[in-house]
C-alpha cells in the first residue's frame, strides 16, 4: 500500500503541491488527473525519489521513504516520453539496471528473454529504441518497469505520446502486465476518459491541490466542484446562464428534445456516429445536447431535462450543494 | 560557392601547372608541372604541413576536452549562469587580429604580463615567443583560448537535446551521476563532438590570421602555416604560380582527411544524433 500524508513541493516560494493525502490499496489502480501543471507529475516524482518534499512523507508497505534513494525504492516508473536509452538495444536497455543491480549473467539473460515475451518484443530485442513504433517503445519500458519487480508503479502520461488507435491497443496490455497485478499503481494523466476506463479511482488535480477523490460513478454522478464537473464527461458539460447568479451545470446527455421545452435555435452540429452534438442557442445561453434525431441548422426546438440531473454549485465557493 | 570557391579552384588549378612570377614578367607561361615537383622536394612546405597539422591537432584535442567540460558547467542550474555562459562567449567574439595582438602582449618578453610573473617567481625568462621548440605551443594556447567557446556552443545545444527523463530513469535504475557521464551524456554527445572536431579540424588547417599577427610565423618559421607559406610565395616572392600550388595541396591534402573521415562517419550513423 501507497501512502501519501499531507504531501507538498514548492519551487521558491510557489507551492506546486499541497496537502497531498492519498492512498494506494493493494491491486487498486488510483489516476491523479488534472490539466498540465497542477502538481501530478511532481507527484510521481516525489515518490519515485528524484524530487524531495517540503512537507509530508510517504509510506510504502508501512515504510517510511524518508531519506531512502531513489534506487532503493523498489519502484517502477515509466516515462511519457518512454526515456529509453537511444544508443541501446532492446535488450540493453532492459540489461542496464540489472547489470548495474550486479546479477549474474545467465540469470540476467534468462530474466530479459521472459520479460521479452511477456511484452511481447522477442523478435525486437536486438533493436534500437527509434526503429520502434511508439507502442512498441513504451512496451520497452513497460518491460523495463516489470524487470524491477516492483512494490509500486508509477505511471506518467504513459500514453499520451501515442495516437488513438496505438492507445487501444496499449490499454489491454496495460491491464493485463501492471493494473491486473498486486502492486499499488499511481496513473498520472490529463486525459479523463482514460482515466475513467483504467483507474480503480481518481484524484482529481487542480494548482497542487486535489479536489476530489472517488470511483469514476462518483466523479462522473457527484461532482464535488464546479472544476470537476466541467473537468470528468466528455463533451463538457453545460453551464446555464441563471439571473440570480445560480451556477447550475447539465450533461450535454441529459437534455432531450421537447415540444413544451426551452425554445432553442440549432446553430451549428457534429456528427458522432450513432449521435449527434448540437449546438443550441437558447433563453439559457448556448447548449450541447447529445441526440439522435437528424436535425438541420437553423430549425428550432425545445428541449428540456429532468431537474435531478442538474448540478449546483455554490458560486462563491465554487463547491457543490447537495439539494434534498 | 561558383564566385568565391569553383572559378578560384579553377584559376588556382591552372595556375598551378603555370610560371607565373617576376621571372616570367607576371605572364603566366605553361611548365609542364615543374611546379608540382617542386613542391614534392619543397622541405619548407612539408615542414609547414607537419607544422599545420600538429598546430591543428593539439588545438582541437584540447578544445574538445576543454569545451565538454565547460559545456558540462553551463548546463548545469546555478547562481550567475546565465552571465557566465554570455561571457564565455566573448573570445569567440573578438576579431582574430585583436586577440592576437593581446596575446603577443602577454607573451612579449620580457614586459609581458606571463613574463612578469615568471619573473617574479624567479623562474629565467620564458621567451614564448622566441624558442622555435616552444613558441607553436603559445600558438596553440591562443588559439584554444580562441575558440573553444565555439565548441562549447556547439556541445550545449547537444547537451539540451538529451532529455531529462534518461537521467532520471538511469538514477532508478541504481546508475549513480558520474556513471551517468559514460553511460548517457558521451555516447549521446558523440555526433556533436565528431561535428565540432571535423568543423575545428578543417578550420584550424586552413590558420593564418592567427599565426600571422602573434609569430609572423617565427621563430626560423618553427610556426609557420601552409596558408602562410601560399600568403609569402604570391605576395612577397611574387610567384603565383607556386602560391597556387601550396595552396591547392594544402587544399587537396585537408580535404582528403576530412572527406574520408567524414564520408567513414556518415557510414558508420555515428554523425547521427539518435532519438529516444
Amino acid at each position: 500500500m501507497l501512502k501519501l500524508h499531507t504531501l507538498g513541493k514548492r519551487y521558491g516560494s510557489r507551492w506546486i503541491l499541497r496537502d497531498l493525502n492519498l492512498e494506494v490499496l493493494t491491486g487498486e489502480c488510483v489516476a491523479l488527473l488534472g490539466p498540465s501543471g497542477c502538481g501530478k507529475s511532481t507527484a510521481l516524482r516525489l515518490i519515485a525519489g528524484l524530487e524531495h518534499p517540503d512537507e509530508g512523507g510517504i509510506e510504502l508497505d508501512g515504510r517510511s521513504l524518508d531519506g531512502i534513494p531513489a534506487e532503493r525504492r523498489r519502484i517502477g516508473m515509466v516515462f511519457q516520453s518512454y526515456a529509453l536509452f537511444p544508443h541501446l538495444s532492446v535488450r540493453d536497455n532492459l540489461d542496464l539496471g540489472l547489470k548495474i543491480r550486479g546479477m549474474a549473467p545467465a540469470k540476467r539473460r534468462e530474466q530479459i528473454d521472459a520479460v521479452l515475451s511477456t511484452v511481447q518484443l522477442v523478435n525486437e530485442a536486438d533493436r534500437r529504441p527509434e526503429q520502434l513504433s511508439g507502442g512498441q517503445r513504451q512496451r520497452v519500458a513497460l518491460g523495463r518497469a516489470l524487470l524491477r519487480n516492483p512494490s509500486v508503479y508509477l505511471l506518467d502520461e504513459p500514453m499520451s505520446n501515442l495516437d488513438a488507435q496505438l492507445r487501444d491497443e496499449l490499454r489491454p496490455q496495460l491491464r493485463r502486465l501492471i493494473l491486473q497485478g498486486p502492486q499499488p499503481v499511481l496513473y498520472v494523466t490529463h486525459d479523463q476518459q482514460e482515466a475513467m476506463a483504467l483507474a480503480d479511482r481518481i484524484a482529481v488535480l487542480r494548482n497542487g491541490r486535489i479536489e476530489q477523490i472517488g470511483t469514476p460513478q462518483e466523479l462522473y454522478l457527484k461532482p464535488a466542484t464546479r472544476f470537476v464537473a466541467g473537468f470528468i464527461g466528455r463533451p463538457q458539460i453545460n453551464w446555464l446562464k441563471k439571473t440570480n447568479g445560480a451556477c447550475i451545470g447539465i450533461r450535454p446527455e441529459h437534455l432531450r428534445p421537447d415540444e413544451n421545452g426551452d425554445r432553442c435555435r440549432l446553430i451549428g452540429r457534429e456528427w458522432l456516429g450513432a449521435n449527434q452534438l448540437l449546438l443550441l442557442e437558447g433563453a439559457a445561453g448556448q447548449l450541447q445536447m447529445l441526440c439522435s434525431a437528424d436535425l438541420q441548422p437553423g430549425e428550432n426546438l425545445g428541449v428540456s431535462w429532468s431537474p435531478q440531473d442538474e448540478h449546483h454549485f455554490d458560486p462563491i465557493s465554487e463547491k457543490r450543494l447537495s439539494r434534498s | 560557392m561558383a564566385m568565391v570557391f569553383g572559378w578560384p579552384m579553377l584559376r588556382y588549378s591552372w595556375l598551378s601547372m603555370h610560371a607565373s612570377s617576376v621571372l616570367t614578367g607576371l605572364e603566366p607561361v605553361s611548365n609542364q608541372g615543374a611546379n608540382w615537383i617542386r613542391l614534392l622536394e619543397d622541405a619548407r612546405f612539408w615542414q609547414d604541413a607537419v607544422q599545420t597539422s600538429r598546430f591543428a591537432a593539439l588545438s582541437v584535442g584540447l578544445e574538445i576536452v576543454l569545451a565538454l567540460a565547460m559545456a558540462l558547467l553551463l548546463d548545469q542550474r546555478w547562481r550567475g549562469r546565465g552571465v557566465v555562459r554570455a561571457l564565455s562567449l566573448l573570445p569567440w567574439a573578438l576579431p582574430t587580429t585583436m586577440m592576437a595582438l593581446g596575446w603577443r602582449w602577454i607573451f612579449n618578453t620580457p614586459y609581458g604580463p606571463l613574463e612578469q610573473m615568471a619573473q617574479s617567481a624567479g623562474l629565467s625568462p620564458l621567451n614564448l615567443l622566441s624558442n622555435p621548440d616552444w613558441t607553436w605551443l603559445a600558438t596553440v594556447m591562443a588559439d584554444v583560448w580562441k575558440t573553444t567557446p565555439f565548441i562549447t556552443l556547439l556541445l550545449l545545444a547537444g547537451l539540451q537535446t538529451i532529455p531529462d527523463d534518461l537521467y532520471s530513469a538511469f538514477r532508478l535504475e541504481g546508475g549513480k551521476t558520474r556513471q551517468a557521464l559514460t553511460a548517457i551524456t558521451l555516447p549521446l554527445l558523440t555526433p556533436y563532438i565528431l561535428i565540432g572536431i571535423l568543423f575545428r579540424t578543417a578550420q584550424a588547417a586552413g590558420v593564418f590570421d592567427l599565426i600571422q599577427v602573434l609569430t609572423g610565423g617565427g621563430p626560423a618559421g618553427s610556426t609557420e602555416s601552409i596558408a602562410q607559406y601560399a600568403y609569402l610565395n604570391a605576395m612577397r616572392f611574387l610567384d603565383f604560380g607556386y602560391s597556387a600550388t601550396v595552396m591547392l595541396a594544402g587544399f587537396v591534402l585537408l580535404s582528403l582527411v576530412i572527406f574520408t573521415v567524414a564520408v567513414l562517419l556518415q557510414i558508420s550513423g555515428l554523425l547521427r544524433p539518435l532519438k529516444s
